[in-house]
């Protein structure tokens, strides 16, 4: 569907992005997640077309080559909507700059207040709207003329968790549908239910990419979370990471049966009081702290 | 392109503070000055007030069109949209087009409405129609087409606000749109000559008596055309930087 190679942004003296290479699949959900500056938003932007000016190469593989931006629905951070006019206007406004007319606008407009759960505001002026009843709107205006790639920008941003909810089913209904999505957040969490593939941007590179099991099996460690009193053999350092956490240990080990073993036999030989002993998921953000660091960028 | 103006017209008529601006103020300054100007003159200066106040300050106010050039184009870089309307097929130009157009049209109906006051309450004469009407459209391009220029070069509404204000109160004191250019001092009536208010106001006042000359239509509207176009060029020169900041 969609190569990206060697692409490069300078801004004035910044370099946004160092050379980044992808490629996605037609049909799936690809994840790019990085921290604030990283670069996610000048390559989302490019992809979309909104910034012409890049050295390197990307390129679509639509059914219909003419006419790329026909087949982009591109939604962005901000909510570009115009906020004293109605949901109705917005829909018909974007519509008309993709060529709908008509009597389709007006099914299509229909329909997609259907999908985005706003079919009884669509005469209401945005302004009165809740921030996630204008979040859905926003990528309902990128949704009227069905496109193939639709690329999403932090569309979850400041919203309720009943709006991101009504988000990530329309995001899946989108892919049952066939289209590909591209969607850009810094909510690990949502990249981990939503993508089949990521890609991890930090300071204008790729750090890592590819499908969510491998990166998780690739990088992050299997964790036992394990609190209670006189719990952990002296030597348990030997064989694990410990991490002091506020109710108790976070233990990280390749081979965690070991682990487990030892504390097990620790505990009864030493008539141990156990209050919690649970295995702790390896979680995406865990994969990307390793990879990129826990420090703070500008 | 229709997309953007249907957009924007719809905008403008629940925008009640252009309303404001462009209509209800420029009546009520109008009449508020005819009244102070004609208590206890002859008819023959009353008439004459009217007929250089009424022109005077449509001519005034609708520079003031500018603000609302400006606040447009800037919320429209603000708050992302433009880099939104980058991603659809339309293509910069028309979307510049279509913010322009509407603004001519707020314009033309300005002094539609104004000079349509003249007539209903002071029963000022209309003896050259057609140099009005003439007149107007290019007053209307030259306003736009200035107004766009200063919506590319501005980087805040704070900005363009001061800006207008000072094109459009400083080119009404020194046009001679206040006051007759012949009680002026000399430097300033030789000044005035640079400014498209003073031409646009003496062209509409020799029109509304009928005694506008040919030659001298064709060279007020030449000399507005040429402010008109400078802004358009200056517009697109600025334009591609605007499109680049506007798209981050």
């Amino acid at each position: 569907m969609l190569s990206i190679q060697e692409v490069k942004k300078t801004y004035e003296k910044t370099d946004a992005l160092k050379g980044v290479s992808l490629q996605i699949e037609r049909g799936i959900c690809f994840g790019l997640v990085g921290p604030n500056g990283a670069g996610k938003s000048t390559l989302i932007k490019m992809i979309a077309s909104v910034i012409p000016d890049f050295d390197g190469e990307i390129s679509f593989n639509f059914d219909d080559p003419q006419s790329i931006k026909r087949h982009i629905g591109y939604i962005p951070q901000d909510i570009c909507l115009e906020q004293t006019l109605t949901a109705l206007d917005n829909l018909y406004f974007f519509g008309k700059l993709y060529g709908l007319k008509g009597k389709e606008l007006k099914e299509r407009a229909e329909t997609v207040l259907k999908l985005i759960g706003l079919e009884k505001h669509g005469k209401e002026k945005v302004l009165k709207f809740s921030g996630g009843m204008k979040r859905r709107l926003n990528i309902g205006c990128a949704l009227l003329h069905e496109p193939q790639l639709i690329i999403m920008d932090e569309p979850t941003v400041g919203i309720d968790p009943q709006s991101r909810l009504y988000i990530f089913d329309m995001i899946e209904a989108l892919k049952e549908e066939g289209c590909t999505i591209i969607y850009a957040s810094h909510y690990m969490e949502e990249i981990e239910r939503l993508c089949d593939e990521v890609a991890m941007i930090d300071q204008g590179v790729i750090v890592e990419q590819g499908e969510i099991d491998e990166l998780l099996k690739k990088h992050a460690e299997p964790a036992l979370f394990i609190s209670g009193d006189n719990c952990l053999p002296d030597d348990i350092g030997e064989y694990c990471t410990v991490e002091d956490r506020k109710e108790g240990y976070l233990l990280k080990a390749n081979n965690l049966l070991l682990i487990i073993e030892k504390i097990l036999n620790y505990v009864k030989e030493n008539a141990s009081q156990l209050y919690r002993f649970e295995l702790v998921q390896p979680r995406l953000e865990d994969v990307f702290i390793s990879l990129t660091g826990s420090q703070l960028r500008d | 392109m229709d997309a953007i103006i249907t957009m924007e017209s719809k905008k403008y008529l629940q925008d009640r503070g252009l309303l404001f601006w462009m209509i209800i103020l420029p009546i009520l300054f109008t009449v508020i000055f005819i009244s102070v100007f004609t208590s206890g003159v002859s008819d023959d200066v009353k008439t004459e007030v009217i007929t250089s106040i009424i022109p005077g300050y449509a001519v005034m106010f609708v520079f003031f069109v500018m603000i609302n050039m400006a606040e447009t184009l800037l919320n429209d870089k603000n708050s992302g949209m433009i880099a939104r309307i980058a991603s659809t097929p339309l293509s910069p130009y028309k979307y510049l087009l279509g913010k322009w157009f509407p603004n001519l049209f707020v314009v033309l109906i300005q002094i539609v409405i104004l000079f349509a006051f003249g007539k209903l309450v002071y029963d000022i004469s209309f003896g050259q129609p057609f140099a009005l009407l003439l007149i107007s459209i290019v007053l209307a391009v030259t306003v736009t087409g200035l107004g766009l220029a200063l919506a590319l070069l501005v980087n805040s509404n704070n900005m363009a606000v001061a800006l207008t204000q000072v094109i459009a109160l400083g080119g009404a004191v020194l046009g001679g749109l206040w006051m007759p250019i012949d009680m002026m001092p000399s430097f300033i009536q030789n000044f005035a000559n640079f400014l498209p208010q003073f031409w646009a106001h003496q062209a509409y006042q020799s029109a509304l008596v009928g005694e506008l000359e040919m030659i001298e239509l064709a060279k007020s509207i030449s000399i507005l055309l040429a402010f008109g176009l400078a802004g358009f060029f200056l517009a697109l020169i600025r334009y591609p930087h605007f499109l680049k900041k506007a798209r981050g």
